[in-house]
């Protein structure tokens, strides 16, 4: 719970940076969205109690909600995926434990499809800037989300950073989320799907030990496969064990570093760019 | 892991609703897949509630399908 991790400190901060200008925001002071103290205002969800059933239970009167936990998180999360609907922008979220290489296989990704297909690219991280800085290196635009104590993102920060990065029609939003394979599973922010990466180096078993993470991924990518013969990877146990959790996940198998496997990625990605672009019938 | 974030959205959703009356129970619908860990609510809980409407009431939990996570409905302290 957050008593270690922090994420709902009312001292957090989240600021969105720039790295072009350098210029930051302050996303967010305090917790998770619809706290007392959170300064975004939705205008949504009040004034809503006159038709809800009241009815007097022993005690006092009982008052049926039906409302979802979540529910304000995800009313943003359904803006930001018509939004992104609406221009055909695919957006994908990253999800991974840190070091999986979600940002040198998106760096990889952005170089491989130069002038193919325009990618944007939402970074997620507790702090620094550094990784928006490396895909502006490899010839993206990006913006950085520091969540602070935060362990995840959330769909306010990206529609937020959306608004910052106004990503093109028919382009690819990559959003890569803060290295946490338990979080962001339950955090929709309106992405078409969730992308996760395992690399060969954290082991077969992580797909039953964070099975939630990998259950909620369309699709799965294993990365470092150039180390596989290293680490003692077994390729096939890892598949099996991705399948038991989610039976109809997407795999890719690749190297970012060496490039090897990477052309089916690629692949898939250009086509699903083009179906997203082609759905909005631009 | 985010129990105390997920539960001051459960706070807040139940005071603003309450809008100022004592609220005596809070019942949450759970399922199996939704990921969170209802010790921690409770543990949650009392701390979250304190100085709110909801100070000093209780938390029950309902059983659901799926990744459900619904607060069911709330209870009123009987008006006095």
């Amino acid at each position: 719970m957050c008593g270690t991790c922090g994420c709902s400190d009312p001292a957090n901060a989240v600021t969105l940076t720039d790295p072009d200008s350098g210029e930051k925001s302050l996303l967010r002071q305090g917790g998770i969205a619809g706290g007392t103290e959170g300064h975004h205002h939705h205008d949504h969800d009040h004034g809503h109690d006159h038709d809800l059933p009241h009815v007097h239970g022993p005690n006092g009167e009982v008052i049926t909600l039906e409302q979802a936990v979540l529910a304000k998180n995800d009313q943003i999360a359904l803006r930001n995926r018509g939004w992104f609907e609406g221009r055909g922008v695919l957006a994908l979220n990253l999800v991974s434990s840190p070091g999986a290489g979600k940002t040198t296989l998106l760096e990889r990704t952005i170089r491989e499809l130069a002038g193919r297909v325009e990618i944007a690219v939402i970074e997620g991280d507790q702090m620094t800037a550094k990784d928006a800085e490396r895909i502006r290196a490899a010839g993206a635009r990006a913006v950085q989300i520091n969540t602070g104590a935060g362990c995840h993102l959330e769909a306010d920060m990206v529609a937020e950073a959306v608004r910052k990065l106004d990503p093109a029609p028919g382009s690819i939003l990559m959003i890569e989320n803060v290295g946490n394979l338990v979080c962001p599973a339950m955090f929709d922010l309106g992405e078409r799907m969730k992308v996760a990466v395992i690399s060969t180096t954290e082991g077969e078993d992580k797909p039953l030990k964070y099975s939630h993470m990998f259950r909620a991924a369309e699709v799965v990518i294993i990365n470092k496969l150039d180390l596989a013969p290293h680490v003692d990877f077994d390729q096939e146990l890892c598949r099996a064990n991705i399948r038991e959790v989610n039976p109809d996940a997407r795999l890719f198998a690749l190297s970012a570093r060496s490039g090897e496997g990477l052309e089916a990625w690629l692949d898939f990605l250009a086509g699903e760019g083009r179906t997203a672009s082609l759905r909005e019938g631009a | 892991m985010h129990e105390l974030g997920l539960t001051r959205n459960v706070v807040s959703i139940v005071a603003e609703h309450a809008g100022g009356r004592k609220v005596r129970r809070v019942r949450l619908a759970i399922g199996p897949l939704a990921c969170v860990e209802r010790r921690a609510l409770s543990f949650c809980f009392d701390l979250v509630t304190e100085g709110t409407v909801l100070a000093g009431a209780s938390l029950e939990f309902l059983e659901a399908e799926g990744d459900t996570f619904l607060i069911k409905d709330y209870e009123l302290e009987e008006a006095a």
